[in-house]
This record gives C-alpha cells, structure tokens and sequence, in this order.
C-alpha cells in the first residue's frame, strides 16, 4: 500500500500538464447565463446506487456521501434521475433525443457520445478537484483536445461465485460459466457487449482483440454464447435487486459481478468468492460527461466537483471498493485495507496491468449487439 | 289480417346542424387517430426499410434488406427472431385457450349461480385489477421465487427439501403462462358473461321442455349463443399477449423470452432501431390480420349484446 500512496504522489506530479493539456473552455466566446439565472434543475443518466447524498435512493445504496456539497448547498430537489442497467441503454436513450445534462457512461462510448454531437466539452477551471485526478485516467477522457469525460470511478468485472456451492477446481476461469453442472444456478449480466468480451476472453481472444473481433471471432463468440445461454437461470439487471438477493439466497451460485458485491457478501459474511481468472479479469472505467443542450452549465460542473472531489473518492472506495479517478487518496485513508489490497485499488496503472483487459471502444459495437439479439432469441 | 294497430312512421331525423359540421365533429377523432396510430406505424414503416435512422449522421437508403433477412424462406436459416416469434405465438395461443376454457366456467357461474350477488362478485374478481399490472408481475414474481410462498409452504410440509425450491416455477415458460393466464383470465369472463346474461331463459326451458338434458341443452343452445363471447374472450388475450415483454421480462428465463422482448431489446440496448422495426412492422401485421379474421365475430358480439 505504500507504494500506491507513492504512486499517487507521482501521478499527482504529472497531473497538471494533463490537466491543462485536456480542460479549459472550449468556446471562450460562448455566451452563458451566471448559475443563478440557470434553471437549477439537473437532470441526471446514472446507474443505480449512485444518486447523490441527501437524495431519497441514496440511503437504499448504502449512503454514498458522494454529492453532499452540491445537495447541501441546491437541495435534493432539483436532481432528477433517470435510471440505466447498461452502457448501450444510456448510449440508446441519449441518441433518443432524451436531454440530461449530466450522464455517467463508461469510457468505451466516449466516441460514441463525441462523434453523434451528443455531448459538449468540460471546463475544467470550473472543476478544482480536477487536479487531482489520475492523468491516465484524464486523458483517457480526452478527445480531438478537448475534455469531454470527467473520470470518477473504476473497478473490475469477474466472477462472482458461491464457495460454498462451487467445486474449487471448476472455479479457475470464465469457462465457468459454460460449466453445464452449474446449469440453472449462473446468470450473467444482461450487457450485450461485455458478455461477448466474456466470450472472446474465454476463446482465448483477450487484450486489444476482445474489443476488435474479426467476423469470424465474432462469429466464435456467438456460437460460445448460444451454448452459453441457457446455463442462466435469468440474466441480472439489477444489482440491487436481481443479483444481491439471488446470490444471498442460494438461487444462483454463480454469476457475473463488479467488486462491490464481494464486499457486499464479505460484510454480511457469506460464503462467496471474487474469481481472479486465468485470463484476467475485465476492467472499466467511467466518468461524466456533460450534455450537449445544457441549460444549467454551471450547476452541471458544481455537480461533478462535488462528486470527483477527495471525500466523495474516498467513500466511494470505502463503501464500493470502487477505485476513484482521486490519485491523492492515501492507503492510511481506506478503511478496509485487506480488501484493497486483494484488488489492488491503490494501483493508480491497474487497469492497464497484464490480467486486467480494460473495457475499450468497439469499432463493430453495432454488429456485436446484433449478435447479442440473436443469441437471445435463439434460446427455446 | 292482424288486429294489431299499424305503427306510425318513425319521424325523420332531425338535422340538428348543417353538413359542414359533421365533418368538423369529425375531425378531432380523425386526427387524433392519425396522430397516434397512423404516424407511428408510418415512421416504424420508414425505419425498417432504412429511410429513416436513430444515429446521426447515418446516411440512409431505402433497402428490403432487413425483411429479407428476417422474413423466411429467403432469410438466413434458421433465423432466431423468426424461430422466436414461433415460439411466441405458441406461447400466445396456449395461453389462450387455457385462459378461455377457465373464464368459461366463471362467467357461467357468475350468470347462472350466483344470480343475486353476481355483480359484487364480478367486483370483486376485477378488484386486483385495479392496481397497476406491473405491480401485479412483480407479486407474482415474489410468490413465484425459489424463496417464495409456494416453495416455501413446500419445504414446510417437507414435500421437497429446504431449500431446493421447483426448478420450473420461476424463469420458466410455465411462469410466464401463468402469469399471463392470471392477468387475462377476468377479461375473457367478462364477455363471455355478458352474453350469457343476457341469454333469453325461454330457450333453456323451450330445450328442457324438448326432452333435452342439463347437457344437450348445454351443448345445443347455451355454448352456440355464448360463442361470439367466447371469440371476443380469446382476441381479448390474444392480442395483447402477441407483443407481450413485461412479463417475461421479469418471471421468464432465457428460454420464455417473447417476441415482444426482442423488439424492446432492439430499441433499448441496440442502435439498430431498423431491424427493431422490422419486427414490431412484422407483429402490427400480425395482430391486423387477427383483427380482420376475428373482427366479424367481434361486431357479432356486439349486435348480440345490443339485441
């Protein structure tokens, strides 16, 4: 842990350069009204679990203090939330024509949102915490120069399995998944394309050719998926409300999940283990990006200062086990040290280890999902 | 010659106003109907032929492409969304004809039994229904669960071991039959028990009087004049069963998914809203055809009704 504290320390050298090589305004000429004469009622695209301290969903996550600058300071009431179980549904739902003016996609639809004039660059001056964040990360969120992802928070998908239920020696990779004992006790996530990074890793198609499947990996990918398929008892939306109490009960034993869930059994101290898989696990990072017809500029980067800022890191790596986009976090500060040191959440170069396959933007995403529909509508 | 006195003409209609104003009380309805029902099938139309498309700064280009790729026997074979929507109808027609063949006997019950309390307990059949179908899903999801009140009770009087809840009860094609069979059930008694109601009993006892039994009379006069109840019954839940997703959605498992869901899926985890379109073109087609087929049996109910 000493070293990551160092390591942080060094990121936190190199992160003005990043900082300022990515932020600042990217139209100085653009007239705006001062945040007092903004509406002041932010629409928000969020998963579940992370709406801000003081709102009424925040308590039934956990109690994130994440937020509690801005609520403190605007109310709670003018935060509106509209709710997504996966990357492709917030990208979907943006596309629509639905106006947020803040949404918290993961990195590898940065170009989506770009490209499709969904999104408009941050201000960076706006946001004083921005400083402090890991300068990977940072530019991660970069595009054509301008800074249009703000990043906040990473962490890892894998296996999620009961040991109490599981053989230890079925338990090694993502074949688990296709293991036909488990038959009726797996359930997967219901992410199009992070089933078929599940997929290509198991095939043996890790690193950069997980996100970049030729036609006929693709086409290997689907095939694994369509044996894979009916092994699920359901596939999980939900956290919260699908995989927790299916996991706790006994009805699945063995299912795809983001770290916080291990936590989760840790606490409540059943008997679940968090699968470190031959192949590496997957990793992923996400961020705020902010809307593109935006009528409360402002209150839309006051919003995220008050989610990037030190505090608002730290609980979410003491509550999720989440690692922050904050390099200046301190070992000293993380209350549950054996667990971050099992995830290596102080390592600010993690998600670009060997073992972790980094969740990347997909040229063929649209053939991917398509693949995905008919997976799902081969089954019966 | 009859003694019966001669009927006076009827008078003529009045005409309350001028033509011109028919047409202008016509016109919302008529638009209203265009905005809402025709404009969105244009636009579904538009997109699943690729004239229209959800990404920006997507060329377009009118194309047959998506049809024949879906539509057999020019399609790739076996196509998933064709194989689906097999599934799907059968999954449909199961549900109902079980659900036709179970809300016979209560409207029978509700017009011959009980005819005294016959409205309070027709109240109190449809009482569930007033709350929202979704909540009712999710009750039965609850009551369907390996930890819920039926595997539950089960362990409990120790006709299964604890914990070791029915595979098939939840996520399975038998709880979405279920579930669906629970939510259309009152909607097929009521037709049914409206002609039935209305049924002349001079006929029953004209059969009885005829030496017909209990059953002949049953067979010959009360199922025939109940039919077109019993037609309306079955398009009731067939129709909407057609591009049901909900409830698979939260009690099925992978192999109960409905046609319904790929369409939702298409449109909600996709950026290929044209081959969504594609299908849910293909299942407003589908429930129009229903309609033409049915619909004269539908029209017969209402005139029985009115009679």
């Amino acid at each position: 842990m000493g070293a990551a504290g160092l390591g942080g320390a060094v990121l936190l050298g190199a992160c003005g350069s990043s900082g300022s090589s990515g932020g600042n305004s990217p139209s100085p000429t653009t007239k705006r009204p001062p945040i007092g004469k903004e509406p002041g009622k932010l629409s928000i695209l969020e998963w579940d679990g992370y709406q801000a301290f003081g709102t009424p969903t925040n308590k039934k996550a956990g109690g994130l203090i994440a937020g509690e600058d801005y609520t403190k300071k605007y109310g709670a009431d003018g935060l509106t939330y509209s709710l997504i179980v996966n990357d492709s549904e917030a990208l979907n739902k943006v596309r629509s024509g639905q106006q947020f003016d803040v949404i918290h996609p993961c990195i590898e639809n940065l170009q989506d949102y770009v490209h499709d004039g969904l999104v408009q660059p941050w201000n960076t001056d706006l946001i004083p915490s921005f400083k402090n964040l890991n300068p990977a990360l940072v530019k991660g969120g970069q595009l054509d120069g301008q800074q249009y992802f703000i990043p906040w928070d990473w962490g890892y998908g894998s296996v999620i399995y009961r040991t109490d239920k599981v053989d230890p020696a079925d338990a090694t990779g993502w074949e688990l998944f296709w293991n036909p004992k488990y038959k009726g006790r797996i359930s997967m996530w219901n992410g199009n394309t992070t089933n078929f990074e599940i997929a290509a890793l198991k095939l043996g198609y890790g690193g950069k050719a997980m996100d970049h499947l030729s036609d006929d990996q693709l086409n290997n990918a689907k095939n694994a998926l369509i044996e894979q398929y009916p092994l699920n008892k359901f596939l999980w939306s939900s956290e919260y409300s699908d995989l927790q109490p299916a996991l706790q009960n006994g009805d699945v034993w063995v299912a795809y999940s983001w770290q916080d869930q291990w936590v989760y059994a840790k606490e409540k101290h059943l008997p679940m283990a968090y699968m470190n898989p031959s192949q590496g696990r997957l990793g992923w990072y996400c961020g705020f990006m902010l809307g593109k017809d935006t009528k409360n500029y402002y209150h839309a980067h006051e919003y995220v200062e008050s989610f990037v800022n030190h505090k608002s890191c730290l609980s979410l790596t003491n509550l999720f086990a989440y690692g922050s986009a904050d390099a200046t976090i301190e070992p000293s500060e993380i209350t549950n040290k054996a667990v971050a040191k099992s995830l290596d959440i102080g390592n600010p170069n993690v998600l670009s280890s060997a073992d972790v396959h980094l969740q990347s933007w997909e040229p063929n995403e649209a053939a991917v999902q398509q693949a995905w529909e008919e997976v799902t509508a081969s089954a019966g | 010659m009859t003694d019966r006195p001669i009927a006076e003409a009827p008078p003529r209609r009045l005409r309350l106003r001028p033509r011109g104003g028919r047409a202008f009380l016509i016109a919302p309805p008529v638009l209203v109907v265009l905005a809402v029902m025709v404009a969105p099938i244009v636009l579904i139309a538009l997109y699943s032929v690729d004239v229209k498309t959800n990404l920006p700064f997507t060329p377009t280009k009118f194309t047959w492409s998506m049809w024949k790729d879906f539509l057999p026997p020019s399609g790739k074979f076996p196509n998933p969304f064709w194989h689906r929507f097999e599934i799907s109808m059968v999954i449909t027609v199961v549900v109902s004809l079980i659900a036709v063949a179970a809300a016979y006997p209560l409207a029978y019950f509700l017009a011959f039994v009980s005819r005294r309390s016959r409205y309070t307990l027709l109240l109190l059949i449809l009482a569930p229904f007033f709350t929202s179908y979704l909540l009712r899903v999710i009750a039965w999801k609850i009551m369907l669960s390996n930890h819920g009140v039926i595997n539950t009770a089960l362990w409990d009087i120790h006709l299964r071991s604890h914990g070791d809840g029915l595979p098939w009860l939840i996520y399975s094609k038998f709880s979405v039959g279920l579930v669906l069979f629970y939510s259309w059930v009152p909607f097929v008694a009521v037709p049914i028990f409206v002609l039935l109601d209305r049924l002349d009993p001079n006929l029953l006892e004209a059969a009885q009087d005829l030496g017909a039994g209990r059953v002949t009379t049953f067979l010959r006069v009360t199922l025939p004049l109940s039919l077109p109840g019993v037609i309306a019954g079955f398009v009731f839940v067939l129709i909407p069963t057609t591009g049901e997703f909900i409830t698979p959605l939260l009690v099925g498992g992978p192999g109960s998914q409905m046609f319904g869901n790929s369409i939702q899926s298409f449109f909600q985890d996709t950026p290929n809203w044209n081959y969504g379109a594609v299908l849910a073109l293909w299942l407003v087609g589908v429930v129009f055809v229903m309609l033409l087929v049915f619909g004269r049996f539908l029209a017969t109910d209402l005139r029985e009704a009115n009679s």
